[in-house]
């Protein structure tokens, strides 16, 4: 199941995109997907031509229209918040959450309970700096203290995954200071599990 | 592979006894003091001379300098300063005038010479002691002109068994991570640099490779399945089979001597803890028992014991323990980041790397934390050491100007040297050095 939330979310944030496409409604324009979704993560994102299939449903059965465009706007809406969780960041060889990433965390455990139909992925990543296998224990380590501490504030564990990629997947790739403050960070993933396709 | 050391020393023996305890071979040439063997090496003579080949005297004598080159032991004293007139002298002792090579300040001198016709290629090369004007090795190859690059090999074999005791490492193979964008894969390659080989397309992210002691495979972990998982990846076929793949960490460190078990990193019991595994039977045996960080452990070479990485301490440094888990102890206690600790084979040595004034040096230790030695001073940093097979040299990973390359050092610290053929890749990573592979 938590291998496959990247097909997932790429689905149905295709599906959605397709619908706003063919409703033509250009009320719904922020809300494209940043890219949070498109980036992850290494293994064969190419496979995700297979969405559309998923989108002509609506407008061939015809049933509501605007119960149809009510839930359409909804999922839009929750899309847009699930995606747009901050990342976490983490000092030099720590993983313990700092105050403001424990005010981010305190805002995305309030935002789960709300809306049980989605699940997490945490990605624990370090910067280069280091050895590759201590940075893959260092980053599931940071993984786990986002998951331990959602936990703790009342996320059911089964919907949190963690993942360490380790030094791998910097968003800065640059070899600086800054690059590495913004390289030592969880970053989650939240997608939901109930919608259809 | 066991009886190895058993028919090196008789070579050795035999070395000894028939010429009279030749001197050299006591020189120690792993020591930072070591002084690199002068050596010259006279073009080879077309023993046929009919004409033909002109090229191939030169390039005798070019390839067999690079190759030995390559060992940092030596010094190769260009044929610009030669004296002897190469015309009028022949490849024996007796025709060889030893004054004009110690006038050149040369300790050793190699002749060749070569008989070549379509088919068959004969060379014959010798290495002489300039000082006692006396041949020290000589030997007579026989194959095709296709053979000669073999041949040139060979003979820098001999060389290195003459005067170090060992053959050297040519047949060997460093392993490594290659990245390109956001994928990675492993690739392989020759000691000398030549002969680059990718042997993953998994389109993912490869890491972690590690040779088995008989070189026919490789330990590697992979997110094939989005998951950090471990494998076998078999080389002759390149057909990956599956090891580990518990939720979590699954990472392959270290094949035991005997190649029946492995060191493994897994998260599966909610932190990070060393496992040994028994890869016939795949029997786990946790090793470990710390909530702290507890990762990339490595064998001794008489699997006694092994070295690991905690952060148990508050900062990763460097512990060493019985091979079932117990009399654990911490061996580094200067600097505040040591990880990536690889036990010599030939014993004692650990080297690691550490943090030290903004940038990660390889360190040599040994193995009861005495005898401490920073190895590295490179301003863009060396990382993840390897030992070579004979425990001579150390290939890690080395970031000067940004771009991470393969480096190889000889153990001394000496002849630093970035190993060709990898330019396509964005980045490199993680080498480990294949066994000797016949």
């Amino acid at each position: 199941m938590k291998r496959n939330y990247v097909m997932y979310v790429a689905v149905i944030i295709s599906a959605c995109f397709l619908m706003l496409t063919l409703g033509g409604c250009a009320c719904f324009r922020e809300t494209a997907v940043k890219e949070e979704a498109v980036v992850k993560p290494a293994a064969t994102p190419e496979k995700k031509v297979e969405a559309p299939k998923a989108a002509p449903a609506p407008a061939v059965k015809k049933v509501d229209e605007k119960a149809l465009a009510e839930e359409k706007a909804r999922r839009e809406k929750l899309m847009a918040e699930a995606t747009a969780f901050e990342d976490v960041y983490f000092e030099f060889d720590r993983y313990d959450l700092k105050p403001s990433a424990r005010t981010k965390l305190d805002k995305l455990s309030a935002w789960l309970q709300k809306n049980e139909d989605f699940n997490i992925n945490v990605e624990g990543h370090c910067d280069e700096r280091g050895t590759l296998e201590y940075n893959l224990a260092l980053g599931e380590r940071r993984a786990q203290a986002a998951k331990d501490y959602l936990v703790n504030l009342g996320v059911d564990p089964a919907r949190i995954n963690t993942i360490s990629y380790g030094e791998e997947m910097p968003v800065d790739p640059a070899h600086n200071e800054e690059a590495w403050a913004r390289n030592r960070r969880d970053h989650f993933i939240v997608f939901p599990t109930t919608w259809e396709k | 592979m066991r009886n190895r050391p058993i028919v090196i020393l008789l070579v050795f023996v035999l070395v000894l006894w028939t010429q009279h305890a030749w001197g050299k071979v006591y020189i120690d040439i792993d020591s930072p003091a070591f002084q690199k063997f002068p050596i010259a090496i006279q073009d080879f003579k077309n023993l046929h001379a009919s004409g033909d080949d002109i090229g191939l005297s030169s390039w005798f004598a070019d390839e067999l300098g690079q190759v030995i080159d390559i060992t940092g032991f030596f010094r190769v004293i260009t044929r610009g300063a030669f004296l002897e007139n190469a015309e009028r002298s022949g490849i024996s002792a007796a025709e060889t005038d030893f004054r004009d090579w110690r006038a050149i300040g040369s300790d050793f001198l190699v002749k060749g010479g070569f008989a070549k016709d379509e088919t068959k290629l004969t060379v014959e090369i010798r290495l002489f002691d300039v000082v006692e004007g006396r041949l020290i090795a000589g030997k007579r190859y026989t194959g095709t002109p296709e053979d000669k690059k073999t041949i040139i090999v060979k003979f820098a074999e001999e060389i290195l068994l003459a005067l170090t005791g060992e053959r050297g490492v040519y047949n060997t193979r460093i392993a490594f991570v290659g990245r390109k964008g956001q994928i990675s894969e492993i690739y392989t390659i020759r000691f000398d640099g030549s002969d680059l080989k990718r042997v993953t397309d998994y389109k993912s992210l490869t890491l972690i490779p590690r040779w088995a002691p008989d070189g026919s495979r490789l330990s590697l972990t992979s997110y094939i399945k989005n998951n950090p998982d471990s494998y076998i990846l078999n080389l002759r076929n390149l057909q990956r089979s599956n090891l580990t793949n518990f939720r979590g960490l699954n990472m392959a460190h270290s094949w035991s001597p005997d190649g029946k078990k492995i060191l493994m990193t897994l998260s599966k019991d909610g932190n990070e803890e060393i496992y040994s595994m028994n890869i016939q039977t795949k029997k786990l045996e946790r090793l470990t028992n710390d909530p702290a960080i507890d990762v990339s452990p490595c064998w001794s070479p008489d699997g006694s014991k092994i070295v690991f990485v905690s952060s148990r301490s508050g900062s990763p440094q460097i512990f060493v323990m019985d091979s079932g888990g117990r009399n654990i102890r911490r061996i580094t206690f200067e600097g505040s980041y040591n990880t990536s600790p690889v036990w010599s084979p030939k014993g004692g040595k650990i080297a690691y790397e550490g943090a030290t004034d903004g940038t990660f040096q390889l360190f040599l230790i040994e193995e009861d934390g005495s005898g401490l030695m920073q190895l590295t001073f490179e301003d863009g940093g060396c990382e993840a050491p390897a030992w070579s097979p004979d425990g001579r040299y150390l290939s890690f990973i080395s970031g000067k100007g940004g771009m991470k390359k393969v480096c190889i050092i000889n153990s001394n610290g000496l002849n630093l040297r970035v190993l060709g053929g990898t330019e396509l890749m964005d980045s490199l990573k993680n080498p480990s050095w294949s066994p000797q592979l016949d």
